[in-house]
């Protein structure tokens, strides 16, 4: 091919590529001719092909930079929003507090903060959610790299009757943390002390459920739906929630038999059952390890066969499960 | 994560159109949002860029009506493909049922192609899932422009690029003048219902 056949190509594609969006593609070609031309000073009119070529060139730079120094995560209309908050809150089934939860996390993993904020706040009011809630308020202020926005916000929530000690504890555990992984030096105010009498209002029962489980192990559970933005804790949560499963015995034991437990909690692909102790023949069977090659998920939206490993399994000391066993299976990909 | 209603005899899957910037994804969903109007159960929406570069997501749901007794409802997305919105592209594959990977032609586009199956094979890891598991159609866009000279790879060099292992259905396609849409799609949804049968075993 002579060279202007070939400068011909080249302009050619880098039209072309310039339209479809592949700006860097169409510069590489563009200067590809411009060194051709360059090389080939014979051409006719090339010194006037060169000026419109680099001129194309500076616009597509701009054009480059432009998209580089972009926001990824603008700010999208209130409509966009509500479509993000419906197509990303996970729960699809169901209401209320959880659902609007998971909402607004989506908001905020989309970067729409303002709005998140706004929806958590709201959600302040929801006692079954509202420790995520100001929660993932302060995960939202660290976003937007304000800390000292989170910190009034907690202070605010100290002085204010809306959270009860305990709760407020766990939000204080949760803020500290963050704040001295981000080397954020400051005092976190405390509440005046006062007695604290038991509590005598009647609890939701997810409350109640969570507070069935071993101590220790409730943070955990509301952990996830906290972290919204953190890469490493997605893969839990992407789990779907399980609230019983079948088990059956891999060997030995009567073969066949499915057992049905109740999930007491869930943290990503682990799963917490607590087996009570008449259940001698499958106790026997289970220990750390054991593999169950047969299992049945029982979530609101579907049953999944898959299978698990159990990897700890501990008798319950104390409680009104005294005496049962604390079992935790992992799930493998079913 | 499809979600199966048994009173309603419901299913709704997730299906997502995946691949390097600018290959023809937001192409294909247009395409089957004026062309097959009768099954598109609402407005298609593009969350992207003045330079209509995907931001966040398109968005279109469709109803495809009974199938084994069981109304099927399918809503379609399709990621950013450029790199800087790798995080964002992660969200939308969140709880996929199928994916299409629509690669580019172009020859200059071989490296991104490659690169972007990576991202999706680290993804869906990410999640769980797989690639070699999961429901999965290719398809070779913009082969229109063979005919107007542009350098394009040849499907057998692009097999071999992106498929040797995944041995995937793939088309040939070109997704501006619908040229391949429909037999992708088709695939993909028939790979993605049957391996939803196995798995929530829904069809009567
Ligand atoms: N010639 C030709 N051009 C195509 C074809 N498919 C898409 N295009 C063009 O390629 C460019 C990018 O198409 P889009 O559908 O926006 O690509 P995308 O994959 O959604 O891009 P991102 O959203 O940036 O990831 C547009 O200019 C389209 O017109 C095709 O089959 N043939
Ligand atoms: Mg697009």
């Amino acid at each position: 091919m002579g060279a202007a056949a070939q400068i011909k190509t080249l302009l050619k594609e880098a039209d072309l590529y310039q339209q479809q969006g592949l700006l860097n593609e169409a510069k590489e070609r563009y200067k590809k001719a411009t060194e051709i031309l360059k090389a080939n000073a014979d051409i006719a009119n090339g010194q006037e092909l060169i000026k419109s070529i680099v001129k194309k060139v500076v616009a597509l730079n701009q054009a480059i930079n432009r998209i580089n120094d972009a926001t990824t995560k603008p700010e999208v209309s209130g409509q966009k929003q509500d479509l993000i908050k419906n197509l990303f809150s996970g729960v699809r089934e169901g209401d209320g507090g959880q659902r609007d939860l998971e909402g607004a996390i989506a908001l905020a993993k989309f970067g729409q903060f303002d709005r998140a904020l706004s929806e958590f706040d709201r959600l302040l009011a929801d006692n079954t959610v509202r420790v995520a809630a100001a929660k993932n308020i302060i995960r939202c202020c660290i976003e937007l790299e304000d800390l000292d926005q989170a910190v009034k916000r907690f202070a605010a929530w100290v002085k204010d009757d809306g959270f009860k000690d305990s709760e407020l504890k766990k939000i204080r555990f949760f803020l500290d943390n963050r704040l001295r992984n981000l080397d954020h030096d400051c005092t976190l105010p405390e509440r005046t002390p006062v007695l604290e009498v038991e509590d005598i209002e009647v609890d939701h029962q997810a409350s109640d459920k969570t507070s069935e489980g071993p101590a220790g192990f409730v943070d955990e559970v509301e952990a996830e739906s906290v972290d919204f933005d953190s890469e490493l804790e997605l893969h839990e949560e992407e789990f779907l929630d399980i609230n019983s499963v079948g088990i059956q015995l891999p060997a030995g034991g009567p073969k066949g038999q499915m057992f049905e437990f109740d999930v007491s909690f869930q943290t990503g692909n682990s799963i917490n059952l607590i087996i009570p102790s008449t259940e001698k023949t499958l106790l026997k069977e289970l220990k750390a390890g054991t593999k169950l090659p047969e299992m049945q998920f029982f979530s609101p939206i579907a049953i999944l066969n898959g299978s698990g490993v159990v990897t700890s399994k501990t008798r319950i000391k104390s409680g009104p499960k005294e005496g049962d066993y604390s079992l935790d299976i992992t799930i493998l990909t079913t | 994560m499809a979600t199966f209603n048994f009173k309603r005899r419901e299913i709704e899957c997730k299906i997502v159109y995946y691949g390097p910037g600018r290959c023809g994804k937001t192409t294909n969903l247009e395409y089957i949002f004026k062309t097959y109007k009768k099954q598109v159960s609402g407005e298609m929406v593009s969350i992207d860029t003045e330079g209509d570069r995907t931001l966040f997501f398109d968005f279109l749901p469709m109803g495809l009506g009974k199938i084994k007794g069981c109304d099927v409802k399918v809503q379609l997305y399709t990621v950013p493909g450029q790199v800087q919105y790798s995080s964002t592209r992660k969200l939308v594959l969140k709880e996929v049922d199928g994916v299409v990977f629509v690669a580019d032609s172009l020859e200059v586009r071989r490296e991104k192609n490659m690169l972007s199956l990576k991202d999706l094979h680290e993804n869906l890891k990410s999640y769980g899932s797989s690639i070699f598991k999961i429901p999965l159609v290719m398809q070779y866009n913009k082969r229109d422009l063979e005919e107007e000279g542009i350098p394009l790879m040849p499907i057998a060099q692009m097999e071999h690029d992106l498929n040797r292992q995944l041995k995937a259905p793939s088309h040939a396609a070109a997704a501006i003048n619908g040229q391949g849409v429909a037999k992708t799609i088709t695939d993909c949804l028939k790979l993605t219902l049957l391996h939803l049968q196995k798995e929530l075993k829904w069809a009567k």
